[in-house]
């Protein structure tokens, strides 16, 4: 690294900036993520249930989402969509393009552990009396849900990374924000550094918590 | 209505699409292989190399992968390393799938009984021999579904290199849309970005279906 000397004061100088980009990026990853939950409980359960119609929707939305690039997407929502006569802001988009990406995942998640509740459960639920409905909100869901928790968390963390690409229609999230002072002083390393600090102590606290509120909600004696 | 602009934007987004492969084909074989080999090293019992191993997978993994492309592409110059957006893209989404690799194959050999080791070892065989006679054989078909699986999302992530100015299909299509704004006015970006959608789709939807259908074929 001959002729490059690593500045802390650098980083301080411009932290306050980057930690503005920061609550961007948890704030459209954050909305992004909790669309992306309703998306895939709604539409796990449409997938569960083979609800005529619906489901060849859902499933039509599941398989083109997940096998076409999350920045393409983005682009032609940020570029294509004025086109169509809807402009959006690049926070709209940002947001919008994180939900129905997790969603698409998330749909696969949820589906994979309603379906994965051992059929007993749901005979002995409509044995009880329970009406279809009943045994999926007070059977199938509450454990479908912690079965699917370990690849929901997954599809969460990816949502928070891919709130990175958006660098790439310049809403000023953190890695917009780093590259951009990349782009001004060349200090590479020191923006770097920081903006990776910042993600991997994100992105592990996050899956920290999503660990322990998977502890918290285990139900005792029974192992998934 | 004129269709006039879209032969010369084909031909240059056809242009665009043969980086796109050369840069599929590059890092699928390079992070197949190297995902392999770390995966398989991640197994023996060595605590310096188990830690080496785990914080590669962790580093690689825990990043936003466009943050890596960037990285690289802006620190190797510093280190007086030269290399164009090509190069910098395809080691960047090695490292990140490899490290995915990686740990799909690690899953897939812990997931054969350990007996099977002591067993080879009692048959006199050595590490290198029971890995490459028992474990692998079976490892390897087990981890195939979800490699296929990485696969597609790795061929779908070399998109990123558009962003750091490698011109591949979805740098062709950026570039002619803004071409066709200021000649034309019209953008034609519904067009554009449509059929970039659809030749993704075109790759990675028999994949990914090939790849459901063996994990459904493996489950006895």
């Amino acid at each position: 690294m001959s002729g490059y000397t690593f500045d802390p004061a650098i980083i301080w100088q411009n932290l306050p900036f980057l930690l503005g980009g920061l609550l961007l990026t948890l704030e459209v990853s954050l909305i992004g993520i909790a669309g992306a939950l309703a998306i895939g409980i709604a539409g796990g359960a449409v997938r569960t249930f083979q609800l005529p119609v619906l489901s060849g929707v859902v499933r039509a939305y599941v398989e083109f989402i997940r096998n076409t690039p999350f920045l393409v997407q983005l682009f032609f929502l940020y570029f294509a969509l004025p086109g169509l006569g809807l402009r959006l802001t690049g926070f709209t988009v940002a947001w919008l393009t994180l939900m129905i990406h997790g969603g698409s995942y998330n749909v696969e998640n949820f589906r994979a552990g309603f379906t994965s509740t051992a059929a007993g459960f749901r005979e002995g639920a409509r044995a009880l009396g329970l009406s279809g409905w009943q045994a999926f909100r007070y059977v199938t869901f509450p454990i479908g849900f912690r079965t699917a928790m370990p690849s929901v968390s997954n599809t969460c963390i990816s949502v928070l990374k891919g709130s990175s690409l958006m660098v790439a229609i310049g809403f000023p999230e953190l890695t917009d924000r780093a590259v951009s002072i990349v782009g001004q002083t060349f200090r590479v390393y020191e923006m770097f550094f920081t903006i990776a600090v910042i993600y991997l102590l994100v992105v592990w606290a996050f899956s920290m918590l999503m660990r322990w509120a998977e502890r918290r909600m285990a139900i005792p004696g029974f192992i998934i | 209505m004129s269709t006039d602009w879209a032969g010369p934007v084909a031909a240059y987004m056809f242009g665009g699409l043969r980086t796109t492969i050369a840069l599929c084909a590059i890092t699928v074989v390079a992070s197949t292989l190297a995902g392999i080999v770390l995966g398989t090293l991640s197994v023996i019992r060595w605590r310096p190399l188990e830690l080496a191993l785990r914080a590669h997978v962790e580093f690689w993994r825990g990043l936003p992968t466009v943050v890596s492309l960037f990285f690289i592409f802006f620190a190797l110059p510093t280190i007086h390393v030269y290399v164009n957006a090509f190069v910098a893209a395809a080691v960047g989404l090695t490292l990140w799938a490899s490290a995915n690799i990686a740990e799909i194959v690690r899953g897939a050999i812990v997931s054969i009984p350990r007996d099977q080791f002591t067993a080879g070892a009692a048959l006199g065989l050595g590490w290198l021999s029971v890995m490459r006679l028992i474990i692998l054989p079976q490892a390897l078909r087990r981890m195939i579904p979800p490699l296929v699986g990485m696969l597609v999302n790795l061929i779908q992530t070399t998109t990123l290199a558009a962003v750091i100015g490698v011109l591949d299909v979805l740098e062709a299509g950026k570039q002619s849309v803004e071409r066709l704004t200021l000649q034309t006015g019209n953008p034609h970006a519904v067009e554009v970005y449509a059929a970039i959608l659809v030749i993704f789709f075109a790759i990675c939807f028999p994949l990914s279906q090939y790849a459901s259908s063996l994990e459904k074929r493996l489950v006895v």
